[in-house]
């Protein structure tokens, strides 16, 4: 698949970077022309599969909550978010559910931009929490999220296809009433399925 | 559905394919399939009623590898089809030789699968890859085969069932997935005795070997050898021995630890230790195997799953690929051969661990056991042995019951059997949460961390509970009928007992966030200021329970004999000697926090990012369930930050905490003489204080605000108690 153009009348946003290094720009996804882009990322980077039924589901849903980075001079796209959000157990949570930058481009705060941007919009959106997985090797996304206010709540075992573990992250937004304890979320039940990002 | 109108009618299916049958017959489709593709636009979805976007995803594309389980295909269709191929020759081979050397490496083979399926795995992928184990029935006359499979076979049905039982979680699911394997047949119960008389009939060929070596005779007399070349005779029946003396007796740990009310723990323990020695022949025995094995086949070290080095013949690894189609395939890495024996040599010590299960009936030491044979990390089948034997029929070791349990740990022997104490409602439940909290603590930390945490609530409402019903039922009232006298200090007792109780787990909650790394160093502060608190308030209940039950024993003094003194004061010493120790971590706590508080202050390091949110919020994710109940009472992060904001470098060197565990630790040595666990522990917590007294006084002298400062935690010496690294830059 040829390196896509960006779209003349997609709203963007230039970020300079450091001495020398590509110009990223950040785009909101703007549709149908977008979804290849993405999956060929996150299908080139990641381990887990995804049907293309899982990726419509996110950004048919949540458009607002997909951003890209493309690499303003060569036109590419270097890197992708995909989220979504909803009621989960009585409170409105965020789950960033796929997170790429292109190995060649990563370590300049790419993947940052592209979850901050992420965060704003579901924090303005009403969210609470802001929820998702990584695996308890990948010591950058750990790093990155913990930057960002993420604690890890739970280690599950053996969660991924290959047999590791994984954290469950977790950013909670403060409570405009300051001083009280947050939602009581009720009995979770610890089933994997119930516990599902999909839900 | 419509044959297609074109030309020269269906074409016949492609090789390998079925081929039509009684009722269906194949018709060609692709006309039909396009003219759907044409009619959708991109970025339309066909709707369905109960096809939802979200439904939509559990679809699995098929032909993707990645989630078709299918698709890796070895180009079998069916096991029969790769007999007929010639995968799984029954002899392995015509000459006797070779047949010897591929036969052990078929077993070799399966020893690494069994381990590999241990290790978290399905069987259909791992010990039935195996032809000759999926067929039995065509190996009947390789007794050598014929014997180890049948053994095998019946081991792992045992082991599956045993898992099973103690029915762990969903997370180690995969394990006990047996559907559509030949795992049970009724010729199984009579493995032992057919791997016996193999086992036999090989011993008598070493002897003989042994003879013939100092008699110097080089032909090999009788039917009964292993292969034709005399001078390798000896190696090849060494070689097999050993591999089929450990499954012999890896099957009677099995079949012992079964046994119930632990009635098998010291037969178990000896095969343990047979095992143990059968492994290490196994081992010795890769020398001799690697040097008659043609080098041309051998494979590298790092992927070879056998000792000759040779890959294994029949076994397939996709033809149980659609036993697990329901699911995405996951990546199976059969271990090579010396992990295999590593992790059975680690499976047989921890099985040993078990086996020295004292039946102490006493609930606290246990809880003290569980703990300690969970530090070694054990994997899940030990675990679920460990668990079968504590817990069975809803008894302590099938044998107590749990309210007897529970009296015992009041320190109230007069109440045992006591039916009106056996009913009451409160002890009905809190024998419920010991059996739960039993289960919990023996599985894996992730796990077991996620029920503790969630348990607490049940354990705080019970305490709550039993407060209500004291105050409802004594009130304030002092003058009581004898009878009602003893009531009244049950129930305080029980209220006591369990409050101590959900401390304890409270601690551990805590304690298994650093050995599951959930912890960053930035939270450090927080958690170790938690922990103290909730260390102390253990301590608190702990002496509050010694104290109520050295009253019920200076009640019951009035006319006893003096030898139960002795008894009690030996008891009054092991408690006072486990608050020490729980003393030693409220210290260690208290100044590894006010270190890092003191850092944060005075030296800016260690803070927390605040973006999108602040430390308070990341105290109520952390403590989110001991708040929620209520552990302890009164606590909140207003107290944490007013305690984080006082600490002074002054303060910290005045109260030095680290200095006042060295002098604590002494006599804790002498009081764990005899208990080299404890002992270790303490040297482990020495070594803590006295790293972290020296940092703080480097970091007092340079002047904690120095910029070139620079102090990290590390867990080098106690897994919970971070040693502070002090560099220079």
């Amino acid at each position: 698949m040829s390196a896509a153009v960006m779209p003349a009348a997609a709203p963007t946003e230039r970020v300079e970077s450091s001495s020398g290094e590509a110009e990223i720009a950040y785009v909101s996804y703007g549709g149908e022309q977008h979804l290849p882009l993405v999956m060929s990322l996150v299908d080139a980077e990641l381990s887990e599969p995804y049907s293309i039924f899982t990726y419509r589901y996110f950004v048919y849903l949540w458009p607002q909550l997909t951003f890209l980075a493309f690499d303003a001079k060569e036109g590419k796209c270097v890197g992708t978010v995909v989220c979504k959000m909803g009621e989960h157990r009585g409170a409105f949570r965020g789950y960033i559910a796929m997170l790429v930058v292109l190995k060649a481009y990563r370590g300049r705060g790419i993947a940052t931009e592209l979850v901050t941007r992420s965060i704003r919009v579901m924090m303005e959106s009403g969210c609470e929490e802001v929820t998702l997985e990584a695996e308890v090797t990948n010591k950058g996304a750990l790093a990155l999220y913990g930057r960002l206010g993420f604690i890890r709540a739970k280690r599950l075992y053996r969660y991924y296809l290959n047999g590791v573990d994984a954290f469950r992250l977790k950013l909670l937004f403060p409570r405009l009433d300051l001083g009280l304890p947050p939602m009581m979320m009720g009995d979770e039940r610890d089933d994997q399925l119930i516990d599902s990002p999909y839900l | 559905m419509e044959a297609s109108s074109s030309s020269a009618g269906p074409a016949p299916p492609p090789p390998n394919i079925p081929p039509s049958g009684d009722r269906t017959v194949w018709a060609d489709a692709s006309q039909l399939v396009a003219a759907a593709c044409a009619d959708l636009q991109d970025g339309e979805l066909v709707h369905g009623e109960n096809f939802s976007l979200f439904a939509a995803m559990s679809a699995l594309e098929i032909m993707d590898p990645k989630m078709d389980s299918g698709i890796e295909r070895s180009g079998y269709y069916s096991i029969e089809e790769a007999i007929e191929d010639g995968i799984a020759p029954v002899p392995l081979s015509l000459d006797r030789t070779l047949d010897i050397q591929r036969t052990l490496d078929v077993i070799d083979h399966l020893f690494s699968c069994e381990a590999t399926w241990h290790k978290g795995h399905t069987l259909a992928q791992t010990v039935f890859t195996c032809i000759y184990l999926m067929k039995m029935e065509r190996i009947s006359s390789h007794a050598v085969l014929n014997s180890f499979c049948r053994i095998l076979r019946a081991t792992c049905n045992a082991v599956v069932a045993v898992v099973s039982t103690a029915r762990t979680h969903e997370e180690e699911d995969l394990f006990t997935m047996s559907f559509g394997l030949p795992l049970k047949d009724e010729g199984d119960d009579k493995c032992l005795s057919v791997l016996n008389s193999v086992e036999e009939t090989v011993s008598r060929q070493l002897r003989a070997c042994k003879s013939h070596a100092l008699s110097k005779r080089k032909t090999l007399e009788g039917l009964e050898s292993l292969q034709d070349n005399p001078d390798v005779e000896e190696g090849y029946c060494r070689a097999l021995l050993c591999r089929l003396r450990f499954r012999k007796h890896f099957h009677h740990v099995v079949t012992c630890l079964r046994r119930p009310h632990g009635r098998g723990l010291d037969l178990a323990r000896k095969h343990v230790a047979s095992c143990l020695s059968e492994l290490s022949l196994m081992l010795k025995s890769q020398e001799f195997l690697k040097s008659q094995s043609n080098i041309t086949l051998q494979q590298g070290d790092e992927s070879c799953t056998t000792a000759s080095g040779c890959r294994p013949f029949g076994f397939d690894v996709s033809l149980n690929s659609r036993l697990m189609s329901a699911a995405p395939p996951r990546a199976v890495k059969i271990l090579t051969w010396s992990d295999a024996l590593g992790y059975f040599e680690k499976l047989l010590r921890d099985l040993d661990v078990i086996c020295s299960l004292s039946l102490d009936p006493v609930l606290e030491n246990v809880l003290h056991f569980i703990a300690q044979f969970q530090k070694s990390v054990p994997d899940l089948v030990p675990r679920a042995f460990l668990q079968t034997l504590l817990v069975q029929d809803g008894k302590l070791y099938g044998r107590d019951l749990f309210c007897d349990v529970i009296s015992r740990a009041l320190s109230l022997p007069d109440i045992i059997g006591d039916k009106e104490f056996q009913m009451n409602e409160f002890v009905v439940q809190l024998g419920q949460l010991v059996i739960n909290l039993l289960k919990i603590l023996c599985t894996n930390t992730a796990w077991q961390r996620r029920k503790l945490g969630k348990s607490l609530q049940d354990w705080s409402t019970i305490s709550i509970q039993l407060e209500l019903a004291l105050k409802r039922e004594f009130g304030e009232t002092r003058n009581v009928l004898d009878h009602e006298n003893m009531c009244m200090r049950v129930s305080k007792q029980l209220l006591v007992w369990t409050q101590e109780q959900t401390y304890w787990v409270a601690s551990r909650f805590l304690i298994l966030g650093f050995e599951l790394d959930l912890y960053s160093p930035s939270e450090y502060c927080m958690v170790y200021w938690y922990m103290h608190v909730v260390f102390i308030k253990l301590i608190e209940k702990m002496q509050l329970r010694i104290l109520a039950s050295n009253e019920n024993g200076s009640a019951r003094r009035k006319g006893k004999k003096k030898k139960d003194h002795s008894k009690d004061s030996a008891r009054d010493a092991a408690f006072s000697s486990s608050c020490l120790l729980l003393q030693c971590y409220v210290l260690l706590s208290e100044g590894l926090s006010m270190l890092l508080a003191v850092l944060r202050n005075e030296g800016k390091s260690f803070l927390l990012p605040t973006i999108f949110n602040t430390e308070q919020e990341r105290f109520l994710q952390h403590f989110d369930l001991l708040q929620k109940a209520r552990i302890p009472e009164h606590i909140t992060y207003y107290s944490f930050k007013e305690s984080a904001a006082q600490a002074h470098m002054a303060d910290v060197m005045k109260y030095n905490f680290f200095k006042e565990i060295q002098k604590i630790i002494p006599s804790l040595k002498g009081s764990f003489a005899s208990e080299p666990e404890k002992l270790a522990e303490l040297r482990q917590i020495e070594q803590v204080a006295e790293h972290n007294r020296i940092a703080l006084n480097i970091i007092n002298s340079v002047g904690v605000g120095d910029p070139s400062l620079r102090v990290s935690f590390e867990f080098t010496h106690h897994p919970h108690f971070a040693v502070a690294v002090v560099k220079r830059s």
